[in-house]
């Protein structure tokens, strides 16, 4: 009887404890949406989870209007960043992508931490996280880093980080006017997310799910061809949601709705 | 278990495989040494016996699993038991009140709103949910919030009549 093999718990709410005890016997984890489903598949096998839910710095969400930017900590879940007052008002994109990620026990559960560290390509909030070229603070017994989400998320189920590291937090500069999300979903996950910044010059499109990792281009207004080549340039995969050509045209015609014919 | 502690925030904390978590369910105390492997569904349906939380894909999707874990739905196919320790859970042996229903198991009822009745536990919880937070959603928010639960042979439209007869009769 039992989904899960023999496993370990470590459990402090001391960032330096959690720390010196996370490596690649000893992985994290927050809501364990991703991880549970994947220990029970023998995906993954580590000796012990480390619970990083007890760490008081990395279930806060903080304003920083000087900065104009939102730190939010990697334990939080997607439930609490759709409803936060603040979140709601300077990243009103962000609160809506993480309001309708998977379903409601997923949102309630799963953290944006989670999110981001498994990499699963069809994550909407890695595609608005890279469209607004927010960063990550990543620590480890070692010491601190501060890298771009772009530079965190780097491939299918793969992140920059190091069996030692964990995310501590996202920081989210507020959204600019002219932003917004779109994404086409059947099943639980999206198939496409496109993010899309519209400035009086500059088109900045951001495509997810669709792709290993999300990818983001900056056009100048206008440039339809460079539109067409971008879309056409993707590498799009095929999948049980659809074969590449087409997500490509749906991608490629929300596009069209959004940028080209924009008033 | 027995791995000797380093000094107070230097090294790594010992890992253990059993932890003794406490919790209140269905209003009740509960203590127990859980095993790190055990989900919370394992935990409730094979060690406590609450056998009304019911168990199907496994893997978040269908929603027959649901509990309330301080008062937010969760999978609990998923879920760590451990991670329970310190909440307040309410599994849908946890809603009637004597012999008397509650209000959502009474409009499913009265709905026609389940069948074979597997998943049914699952979409009163998620109800229970909903309701607490939006007491007169329109269906579009019916849909919207139970469209991560499956139901293989009653049909959906029943069932959205059934939370929106629930909210008929509950709100304020
Ligand atoms: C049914 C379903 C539907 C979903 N639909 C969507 C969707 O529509 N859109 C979307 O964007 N996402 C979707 N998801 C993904 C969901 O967002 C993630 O499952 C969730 O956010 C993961 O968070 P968690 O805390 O549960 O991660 P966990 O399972 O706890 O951890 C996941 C991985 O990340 C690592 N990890 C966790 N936190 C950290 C950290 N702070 N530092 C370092 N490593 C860490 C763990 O070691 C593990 O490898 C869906 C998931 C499911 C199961
Ligand atoms: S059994 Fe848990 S969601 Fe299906
Ligand atoms: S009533 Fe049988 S699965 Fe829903």
């Amino acid at each position: 009887m039992g989904v899960l093999p023999e496993l370990g718990l470590v459990r402090s709410d001391d960032l330096g404890r959690v720390l010196a005890s996370v490596d690649a016997e000893h992985v994290p984890y927050a809501g364990g949406t991703e991880l549970v489903p994947a220990m029970g598949l023998g995906l993954r096998r580590p000796a012990a989870v480390v619970d990083l839910k007890r760490v008081e710095a990395l279930g806060r969400i903080a304003v920083d209007a000087d900065a104009g930017a939102v730190e939010i900590g990697a334990a939080v879940t997607h439930r609490r960043i759709a409803e936060h007052p603040g979140v709601r008002r300077h990243l009103p994109v962000l609160a809506r992508a993480a309001g309708r990620v998977g379903n409601a026990r997923v949102r309630s559960t799963g953290t944006i931490g989670g999110n981001l560290c498994f990499a699963e390509p069809r994550s909407d909030l890695a595609c608005v996280l890279i469209a607004l070229q927010a960063t990550s603070e990543v620590r480890s017994g070692r010491g601190a880093r501060t890298l771009a989400v772009d530079e965190l998320v780097i491939g299918a189920f793969e992140t920059s980080l190091s069996a030692d590291e964990i995310l501590v937090s996202v920081t989210v500069p507020f959204e600019p006017a002219g932003m917004s999300y779109w994404k086409l979903q059947s099943y639980e996950r999206p198939t496409l997310g496109v993010a899309v910044v519209v400035t009086e010059d500059r088109w900045e499109i951001t495509v997810g799910a669709a792709v290993e990792r999300p990818v983001r281009t900056v056009l100048a207004a206008g440039d339809s061809a460079g539109l067409d080549d971008f879309a056409a340039g993707l590498d799009i995969g095929a999948d049980l949601c659809g074969p590449a050509e087409y997500k490509r045209s749906v991608l490629r015609e929300h596009l069209r709705t959004v940028l080209e014919t924009a008033p | 278990m027995t791995e000797p502690r380093p000094p107070e925030g230097e090294g790594p904390a010992p890992a253990a495989t059993s932890v003794v978590i406490a919790f209140r369910l269905n209003g009740r105390r509960v203590e127990t040494l859980a095993p790190v492997r055990l989900t919370a569904a394992e935990l409730l349906r094979d060690q406590l016996g609450l056998t009304g939380t019911k168990v199907s894909c496994g893997i978040q999707v269908c929603g027959a699993c649901t509990v309330l874990v301080d008062g937010a739905p969760a999978s609990s196919c998923c879920l760590l038991a451990v991670d329970l320790d310190g909440t307040e859970v309410v599994t849908v042996e946890g809603l009637a009140q004597g012999r008397e229903l509650h209000p959502v198991q009474e409009a499913f009822a009265a709905a026609n709103a389940l069948q074979c009745g597997y998943c049914t536990p699952g979409f009163v919880m998620m109800t229970v949910a909903l309701l607490a937070a939006d007491p007169r959603p329109d269906r579009a928010a019916v849909r919207e919030w139970l469209d991560g639960n499956l139901c293989r042979c009653t049909g959906y439209a029943p069932i959205e009549t059934a939370v929106i007869l629930a909210a008929e009769r509950t709100a304020p």
